[in-house]
């Protein structure tokens, strides 16, 4: 098992350094850069003026310098300053984490707590009315658009309540209900995306097990129906569910862009387009550069999992 | 009594009633206190360096930190001459018949900091503006050095005097000062610092600007007019996603739009939605146009550039692409929105503004003398930045260009590629948005037409214009300034270089309650919030 880390960390680090390449080619490689933007905003350029902010922003060098002191400033912990801003890019980046990471949590856990018990009663009641209920149920959720639902429900409170949820972030030590209150709605719009993937596996990989003759023998053994289903059949389904739900929350960590747009909560999503627009490079690479590390750690996390959940699973061994 | 004297007696009772009941805003005795929580489209591109910056995302929540010499009067729909109030400036005296122009700054101002606001103040920001060579401060990006060409010198010969010497008489140079681009810094701060904070003398200070989410500014208990600001803090609240900002507007999470935001038909869905909400329409100072790089072929042959004004039906534009919320007008505001704009006899004689059969007639005669036909098409590319009201109004006009033989392509452009790309005179022909800060004829007129300014997208050049720009902008009798600018405006969509398509209003929206908010014609002149209180 410890052989296997090493291995999956030494591929992480080369992931990582992959990544930094690519992240730091593909934003070069855009139109325009931040000095362009800037000018944009005062409709005009002058490249006397233009060469000057180069310079001082460092922009100016080659671009295999800038690449080094980038992955210099990283391994040094320095994030380096936001152009934009004009502060340490850490400073603009720490207050979004933890609303990224609570939200796409949330999110997550909603769609267990939906998508794992919905998945199982579809797969036990196969073919009866409540099945077809909870597939239309979940496909719809396949179906709709996180970003449409999520405005569907802004619309919605504001039409029928003449209320939405709070527009800037409440800290839950400031007031607790209200941060709850902030969270939900949102976490319940991507939520229900997810929780629709993760009932349908969970329904097809349990209707799989219970085909299997292990099963077969507890039923004839006269276990108990729910022994049965949620301590023999459903521990050996739900290995590929945890993939899917580790898959799904890398995917998050990135993809709430929309939701966090819509909800106005200031996460890592929403403030990244932000700075893909500006082109405020040392943003934009360290926060794809955390998301990596995000993807490839929950990755980790699954295939660690899958050890724990199943014993026939012995890496390195 | 007869049913229709009973019917009158009625509406004359009912009309007493309703004035009574409502009464007039100015009647109302101003009440202390409150939180004004206002629309932010976007995050403040600039933090509060308005000098650094074109943008209202900058300037509508930098103004309230910060104060003028000399401001349009809050109160007042129009600006003009007439409408200008001192603030840094208790008074100021034009001498030498124009040449100088001295102001006499208030006593006992401070900066938010507790700084003495004084002469050098002002003397460290105008001459950083102009770029003099002895100026103590520099901009790395100055927009409108153009507004200050004309300063020759900026004296400070005491801590309360200042002397703005010109080149030339420029009576207008009192409605740029006006602007809310036109704060004074403080000198003891270096101008970057405005990126990251604001250091101002205004009625509000800066709290809090946490990036992204919003900025709060709150009451500064030192302001020099005393018993202002009303309110206790203003928060400006940055929702990037527009239906979400109108949702909030419309839950009344919001009191305030955000200027230059709110369309007809939203305005028209929001007043449906909550009939209590007040909707103002105005003028935002902003128009769409044509650029054409007369430069470059084929639009350096006039006749091109005369059939694409010809063609383009300004009315069907205003309905079909801004659903009515436009006005049509030539390169300055159209009455009653602008001071300065055409009278309609002469709007009606310019290319564009006939009939559209008969203009779209007119077109295809003066392509036909150059060779191009609907047989022989021309084939351009029609440059916009990939922003909807720009790519809207370029795929209209697209239209209306191929029913004279012209085909033209749509090239999107970033943001980020868009002015470097009209600077540099990159393109043939493209659909363009221009703001203007006051209205007045110098602000626009030296940025946009002429010779060599960056901000002349078309590159076009004529002399005689110039020298008309000039004497429209030293004229000290108002009325033959009027008919300089006008004659000013009749030669340049004569020329086609830019024609001009329609002025965009803005349908203001706030809460009942929310007073003394009142737009100008001018989407970036009526922010300071001095004013403002709330009825609650």
């Amino acid at each position: 098992m410890k052989t296997y880390i090493a291995q999956r960390l030494a591929i992480a680090v080369l992931t990582l350094f992959g990544m930094s390449v690519v992240i730091f080619v593909l934003l070069r490689l855009a139109p325009g850069d931040i000095v362009d933007i800037l000018f944009a905003s005062a409709g005009y350029v002058n490249a006397a003026e233009k060469q000057a902010i180069l310079k001082d922003l460092g922009m100016d060098r080659p671009y295999w310098a800038q690449y080094i002191d980038w992955i210099t400033q990283i391994l040094t912990g320095d994030m380096g300053k936001s152009y934009r801003y004009d502060l340490p890019a850490w400073q603009i980046i720490k207050p979004l984490v933890p609303v990224t990471v609570e939200l796409a949590l949330l999110s997550i856990v909603f769609a267990v707590v939906l998508g794992v018990p919905t998945g199982v009663i579809s797969a036990v009641r196969q073919d009866t009315t409540l099945d077809y209920v909870l597939r239309v149920v979940s496909l719809s959720g396949l179906s709709m658009p996180s970003f449409w639902l999520a405005m569907v429900i802004i619309l919605g409170c504001v039409t029928w309540f003449g209320w939405i949820p709070p527009l800037t972030y409440v800290s839950p030590f400031e007031n607790f209900k209200l941060h709850v209150v902030q969270f939900v709605l949102p976490a319940l719009a991507v939520g229900y995306r997810s929780s629709a993937l993760i009932m349908r596996i969970t329904r097809s990989s349990l209707l799989e097990v219970m085909r299997e003759d292990y099963i077969r023998t507890a039923w004839a053994k006269g276990q108990n129906g729910r022994v049965v289903i949620w301590r023999h059949a459903l521990k050996n389904a739900i290995l590929p569910v945890v993939t899917v739900i580790g898959i799904e929350f890398a995917f998050l960590i990135g993809g709430l862009v929309v939701t966090e747009t819509v909800f106005n909560l200031p996460g890592v999503a929403r403030f990244l387009v932000q700075a893909i627009l500006w082109r405020d490079y040392p943003v934009v690479q360290n926060l794809v550069m955390f998301i990596a590390i995000i993807v490839i750690l929950s990755n980790l996390i699954v295939d660690m999992l899958y050890g724990v959940l199943d014993p026939r699973v012995r890496y390195g061994s | 009594m007869t049913a229709r004297r009973a019917s009158i007696i009625v509406i004359i009772l009912a009309a007493v009633l309703a004035l009574v009941v409502s009464g007039p805003a100015v009647s109302q005795t101003p009440k202390s206190g409150g939180t004004l929580n206002i629309m932010q489209r976007e995050d403040l591109p600039q933090g509060f360096a308005v000098h650094e910056t074109g943008t209202i995302s900058t300037s509508w929540p930098a103004m309230p930190c910060l104060n003028n010499l000399v401001f349009f009067d809050p109160l007042k729909k129009v600006e003009s001459l007439d409408t200008v109030i001192g603030e840094l400036a208790e008074k100021w005296s034009w001498q030498d018949n124009y040449r100088n122009l001295v102001f006499f700054l208030r006593k006992g101002v401070k900066w938010h900091d507790g700084q003495p606001f004084t002469s050098k103040d002002v003397k460290f920001t105008f001459d950083m503006l102009r770029e003099a060579p002895d100026a103590q401060g520099k901009l790395r990006i100055n927009p409108r050095k153009d507004w200050y060409a004309n300063l020759q010198n900026v004296e400070a010969p005491d801590p309360h005097t200042v002397i703005f010497h010109l080149k030339k008489p420029q009576p207008s140079l009192l409605l740029m000062l006006a602007s809310g681009y036109s704060p004074v810094y403080a000198a003891h701060v270096p101008p970057a610092s405005y990126r990251t904070g604001c250091v101002g003398t205004g009625p509000f200070k800066l709290k809090e600007w946490r990036k992204g989410e919003f900025v709060e500014m709150v009451k500064n208990p030192d302001y020099f007019v005393k018993g202002r600001p009303y309110l206790d803090t203003l928060r400006y609240i940055v929702i990037v996603e527009r239906g979400t900002r109108t949702a909030a507007l419309q839950a009344g999470k919001l009191d305030v739009s955000f200027p230059g935001e709110t369309t007809k038909t939203t305005a028209e869905q929001l007043k449906k939605a909550v009939p209590q909400l007040v909707v103002t329409p105005y003028s935002q100072n902003v128009n769409d146009n044509i650029i054409m790089n007369v430069k470059k072929p084929p639009f350096d042959n006039l006749k091109v550039r005369l059939a694409v004004s010809h063609a383009i039906d300004r009315r069907a534009l205003v309905q079909a692409v801004q659903q009515g919320g436009a006005v049509v007008g030539a390169s300055m505001a159209p009455k009653p929105h602008g001071v300065w704009g055409l009278l309609e006899k002469d709007l009606l004689a310019l290319p564009g503004y006939g009939k559209p059969a008969d203009e779209k007639e007119r077109a295809r005669k003066l392509l036909a003398e150059v060779g191009i036909s609907p047989g022989k098409p021309l084939k351009v590319e029609m440059v916009t930045r990939a922003i909807a009201v720009y790519v809207d109004m370029a795929s209209f006009v697209i239209n209306e260009l191929k029913q004279i033989g012209i085909e033209a392509t749509l090239k999107q452009v970033e943001t980020a590629q868009w002015h470097p790309m009209a600077t540099r005179g990159d393109y043939q022909i493209g659909a363009n948005l221009t703001g203007i800060g006051p209205d007045d004829p110098d602000a626009n007129f030296y940025e946009n037409y002429s010779c060599g300014s960056p901000r002349n997208y078309s590159l076009y050049c004529n002399e005689e214009i110039g020298k008309l720009i000039e004497a429209q902008s030293q004229e000290l009798d108002a009325k033959k300034r009027t008919q300089l600018v006008w004659d000013i405006q009749k030669k340049i969509e004569a020329e086609a270089s830019r024609p001009i398509l329609d002025w965009k209003l803005d349908y203001f929206t706030v809460w009942p309650h929310v007073k003394n908010l009142i737009p100008h014609q001018s989407i970036y002149n009526f922010g300071r919030m001095q004013e403002v209180w709330i009825d609650k």
